[in-house]
């Protein structure tokens, strides 16, 4: 142990200087203790006296003495003290003197008289010498330089903590910005925000009122006291220490108090300090998409001290910063929804143009999701593939309805017409940049292995897995489709017509992942299953057979 | 409580790492540099070595390599180093399983790092 070490740096100073004056045969046995001052209180039985530790200080301690019993009482009378006995036979004296500035008592004792056991009759003390009074003077300037070194230590001390807790601050906004692009749920985000702000302001409970808070069913002035709470809608909280039953979204405070508080932040848009009983709370925005504000919420009980301006700025910065990922992750969902649903409506005016049964580009779309997931390509691609499955017929728009919807015999010249599509469809969608796979799944849906097929004559591996997956898918929803012309044919059926043309016109490693994934599907799924393909086996029920050659060739023109 | 050395040119930092040890009740040595690391090493082995990188006179990869195939240091090793260099120290370092904390490290972690690699039962020194 030493100085800086110290917990009470000042009193370890005092206690070694004091060792230094009463080391024995200085000054004829003379001993000082200190027995209590403001500064200084009254040290335990055993360390108040000196003298008595230099003989048997367990037997003190066992025994007691009434001096040092007194002490430790912060009793000090002087004139018990003058008239007590010391169990050792010691001459002690006490008198009021000034330490560091301030009223201490301080204990002189001296050395053992000659007769031991003599008590009640003491020889008297002897006067104080010279030396003993520059002593005593010495001492009080050095106790008064133990107190400001002290200060500065302890200064010091104040001061590394505070670097400490700067520098775990620094970690966990750190640690922030690099987990929180990682993720892209806005609910994982909100939590991430709970739990940062939980261990950066050192508040065991943070909460985040949406602006619906005390909307839904009871009034905020219910919750609480009626057994009522927010629900997770309202209000979302987070306990530090990982409770895992998740903490009760109920912050312990006044539900009106946190009402008055959120409404504040929501008013000002700014960092809110309140105390509230012995409670401190802080507050602060966390705007989101369009605007709404929600509100962050941190109690902490008053023996964790109160919300600085460095808590107020550090909460403020990292929701400033919580909001915009937020926004940007809610913003970003939006506008993939909207283009979803536009892309939808777009193809199933296709569709409609083409008379298929409707929903067929979804339904190849997903298929063709499905097997791609099959063929363990990555979710990103998988995304993508799925996208050119339901784009990949989107060039129809651009083949006049006649043609398209003939319901008799095509002339070459037609056919010509109508295999005009993919390559439609690939200029209409060639503008827009970042279509990489979609654009290629647009271009060759209707490739075949064995090279016959169209627009470029591809064979093989040549033709791009995408395509060749969304062939696969296109052929079956075709087959099992109702058309003008023919009858819908049924699952088992479609299955075999495909199987059969595996290797020439169907890809056969492909048209594989498709059966596993179809009946995956089936299997996990059965009510999706029956939802998706209704149309399947209904009015007439399926049609037998072999389709013929023209409507295997224009089965999905 | 283990025995650390904390090794560290900069006096500020040092006093500051050897406080917050301290106050986990850990026995901790000090060193300006990594000469003085590897005396104090070579007189007596610790369970864990902190080691800056930057360092006058022998720096931290020097000392690491001088002391760790020695068996000086029983349970590990962890490296405070300056951002900047952080990718390319991992590298260097991964041989040994060495830990590496960027500056300015975060006392928390630093504390976790030092009871996972002294409440393990591995008790033979590292390679
Ligand atoms: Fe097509």
């Amino acid at each position: 142990m030493s100085l800086h070490e110290s917990a009470a740096p000042d009193q370890y100073l005092l206690r070694e200087l004091m060792d230094g004056l009463s080391l024995p045969g200085r000054a004829s046995g003379l001993s000082l203790g200190i027995v209590g001052s403001a500064t200084y209180p009254p040290l335990p039985p055993g360390e108040c006296l000196r003298t008595c530790l230099d003989g048997d200080p367990g037997e003190v301690a066992s025994r007691g003495c009434p001096f040092l019993a007194g002490a430790a009482r912060n009793n000090i009378d002087l004139k018990h003290l003058r008239d007590g006995r010391c169990p050792k036979d010691y001459q002690v004296a006490a008198q009021h003197t000034i330490l560091g500035g301030e009223p201490a008592v301080l204990i002189t004792v001296e050395g053992k008289p000659e007769t031991r056991g003599a008590t009640g009759n003491l020889p008297a003390r002897a006067p104080r010498g010279a030396a003993e009074a520059e002593l005593l003077g010495h001492l009080d300037t050095a106790a008064r330089l133990v107190q400001s070194v002290g200060l500065l230590l302890e200064e010091n001390q104040g001061f590394a903590n505070e670097v400490l807790q700067n520098y775990e601050q620094l970690n966990l906004i750190f640690d922030l910005t690099q987990q929180i692009s990682q993720v892209t749920d806005v609910q994982a985000i909100e939590r991430l925000l709970l739990q940062r702000v939980a261990r950066l302001l050192v508040s065991e409970c943070v909460y985040l009122l949406t602006s619906t808070y005390g909307s839904a069913g009871a009034s905020p002035s219910q919750y609480g006291s009626a057994g009522a709470s927010p629900s997770p809608n309202e209000c979302r909280a987070y306990a530090a220490g990982g409770d895992t039953q998740g903490p009760k979204p109920v912050p312990p405070i006044s539900p009106d108090e946190v009402k008055a508080a959120a409404d504040f932040v929501r008013r000002t848009r700014q960092v809110h300090v309140r105390l509230v009983g012995d409670q401190h709370v802080i507050a602060g925005p966390l705007v989101r998409l369009d605007d709404k504000v929600d509100v962050m919420l941190a109690v902490r009980r008053a023996s964790q001290g109160v919300f600085y301006s460095g808590d107020m700025m550090l909460i403020e910065s990292v929701l400033a910063f919580g909001g915009q990922i937020i926004s940007n992750t809610e913003l970003h969902e939006r506008l993939r929804r909207m283009s979803l649903e536009v892309t939808r409506a777009m193809v199933s005016a296709i569709d409609k143009k083409d008379h298929y049964t409707s929903g067929h580009s979804e339904r190849v779309g997903f298929l063709t999701r499905l097997t791609a997931a099959e063929l363990g390509i990555s979710s990103a691609e998988q995304q993508n593939m799925g996208w050119s499955g339901l784009l990949h017929d989107v060039g129809k728009i651009g083949i006049p309805e006649e043609i398209l919807c003939k319901p008799g015999k095509l002339t070459a010249e037609e056919f010509e017409v109508i295999k005009q599509h993919p390559r439609m469809g690939y200029e209409i969608l060639k503008p827009i940049a970042s279509m990489g796979v979609i654009l290629d799944g647009i271009l060759h849906h209707h490739e075949y292995p064995d090279g016959s097929g169209y627009p470029a004559g591809l064979a093989g591996e040549a033709i791009p897995l995408v395509a060749r997956i969304i062939h696969v898918a296109d052929t079956f929803d075709a087959l099992t489709s109702t058309r003008s012309y023919r009858r819908a044919f049924g699952i088992e059926q479609a299955l075999e017509i495909i199987r059969e043309d595996q290797g020439t016109r169907i890809d056969a490693e492909v048209a594989e992942a498709f059966f596993q994934a179809l009946a995956a599907y089936r299997r996990d799924a059965p009510d999706d299953f029956a939802a998706r393909f209704a149309r399947v086996n209904v009015a007439a029920g399926p049609r037998t057979g072999r389709p013929s050659e023209r409507e295997v060739e224009h089965a999905n023109p | 409580m283990s025995r650390i050395l904390v090794a560290e040119d900069d006096p500020h930092i040092l006093r500051l790492i050897s406080m917050w040890l301290k106050r986990q009740g850990h026995d901790v040595l000090e060193a300006r540099h990594g000469l003085a690391a590897r005396d104090l090493l070579q007189a007596e082995p610790v369970d864990v070595l902190i080691s800056d990188i930057n360092m006058p006179g022998l720096d931290g990869l020097e000392l690491i390599e001088a002391v760790v195939p020695a068996g000086l240091v029983r349970r590990g090793v962890v490296v405070l180093t300056n951002r900047w260099d952080h990718g390319e120290i991992r590298t260097r370092l991964a041989a040994w399983g060495v830990h590496v904390l960027p500056k300015p490290f975060s006392p928390s972690r630093l504390s976790e790092l030092i009871e996972s690699l002294t409440s393990s039962d591995v008790t033979e020194p590292q390679a």
